[in-house]
């Protein structure tokens, strides 16, 4: 693989592992540097790229490994969660609209951030980047029945908070 | 798509029996902003989903600063020979100076008249410097004694000093 090759084929993945990098860390920052170790690891692994099947997958666990050692290393408490922009313009609301819409995002936010570690992986890398069950085993290196059960857990635990949501306002 | 396909589909999903498809179809059909009140709960969740896919690293600079930095073999042979210019430069400039400093040196020394080859000659060199030395040193002598002469005046006035007091 060239620099070239890098540019057009790596780089353009750059998006999806800063957001998984994101899911892990909550800080933009750290996130970036993530990827860009990710990047530089890529590089220097470009040798064995011939071996590797699926090099998005392989990219996306190196990201997690990199995600995880840097959460482990991290001695002080986990940051503050981002103050996420999210992108309200499709739906022209209200400004009314458009705050409780802001509301409901962060608190979908907060729940998915509130899941256990492997349950928020797994809807992540599912619902939000779309990757197949066998993908999600490759990137985190287990079975297909584990992600099934995380994946099961982690849409159970959210739609029920949901519920709670919608039913008690709380 | 009617409601009933929307009830099937997230029931499935739910149950995580849905496909990719399935999914993205979900997506897709939350995205519109009229939502049957039934769906309230599931809505935001699949709206909260499509909004975290449209995340994108926010730095227009990312990209030129990893690819120096991941690809750093290829930016390796750029700074090697950058360095050796530079390298190359200091040299030369060194080389430069102390040829200067040398033509400016030998153009500056005095040869000496040799007195090497004959021992007599060089024992009166010798003697004559030091003559000249020892002659410095007899004048300031003489120039020093001339500052005794305060001491001694002093002195002189201490004596009277005292022998006043003393009466």
């Amino acid at each position: 693989m060239n620099s070239e090759a890098f540019e057009n084929h790596i780089l353009p993945v750059k998006n999806k592992l800063f957001r998984f990098a994101l899911r892990f860390l909550n800080n933009e920052e750290e996130a970036k540097d993530v990827v860009q170790e990710v990047f530089i690891r890529v590089w220097n692994g470009r040798e064995q790229m011939d071996e590797v099947q699926n090099w998005e997958a392989w990219c996306m666990r190196i990201t997690r490994n990199l995600s995880l050692d840097r959460i482990r290393s991290m001695t002080r408490k986990r940051t503050q969660p981002i103050e996420e922009s999210f992108n309200v313009k499709n739906y022209g609301l209200t400004p009314q609209e458009s705050a409780e819409h802001h509301e409901s995002m962060e608190r979908i936010s907060g729940l998915i951030a509130g899941l256990p570690e492997k349950q928020r992986q797994v809807i992540h890398l599912r619902d939000v980047e779309g990757y197949s069950y066998n993908e999600i085993c490759e990137i985190m290196e287990i079975d297909l029945n584990q992600v099934k059960v995380n994946l099961f857990r982690a849409r159970n635990a959210v739609r029920e908070k949901l519920m709670k949501i919608d039913a008690y306002g709380l | 798509m009617d409601s009933k396909k929307i009830e099937e589909l997230l029931e499935k999903y739910w149950d995580c029996e849905t496909t990719l498809e399935e999914e993205s179809l979900l997506r897709e059909y939350f995205q519109q902003p009229e939502i049957a009140e039934k769906y309230r709960e599931a809505a935001p969740l699949f709206r909260y989903f499509g909004e975290q896919k449209n995340k994108t690293i926010n730095d227009s600079a990312f990209d030129k600063r990893i690819l120096p930095a991941a690809t750093k073999k290829d930016a390796k042979v750029v700074h090697l020979i950058r360095n050796s210019m530079r390298i190359a430069a200091g040299v030369i400039v060194l080389m430069v100076a102390v040829w200067f400093m040398r033509n400016e040196l030998r153009s500056d020394q005095v040869s000496p008249e040799d007195t090497f080859d004959d021992p007599k000659m060089a024992f009166e060199e010798t003697k004559k410097a030091l003559m000249m030395i020892s002659k410095g040193f007899t004048r300031a002598e003489q120039e020093t004694r001339k500052i005794n002469l305060f001491n001694e005046a002093q002195k002189e006035i201490q004596k009277s000093d005292s022998e006043k007091s003393q009466l």
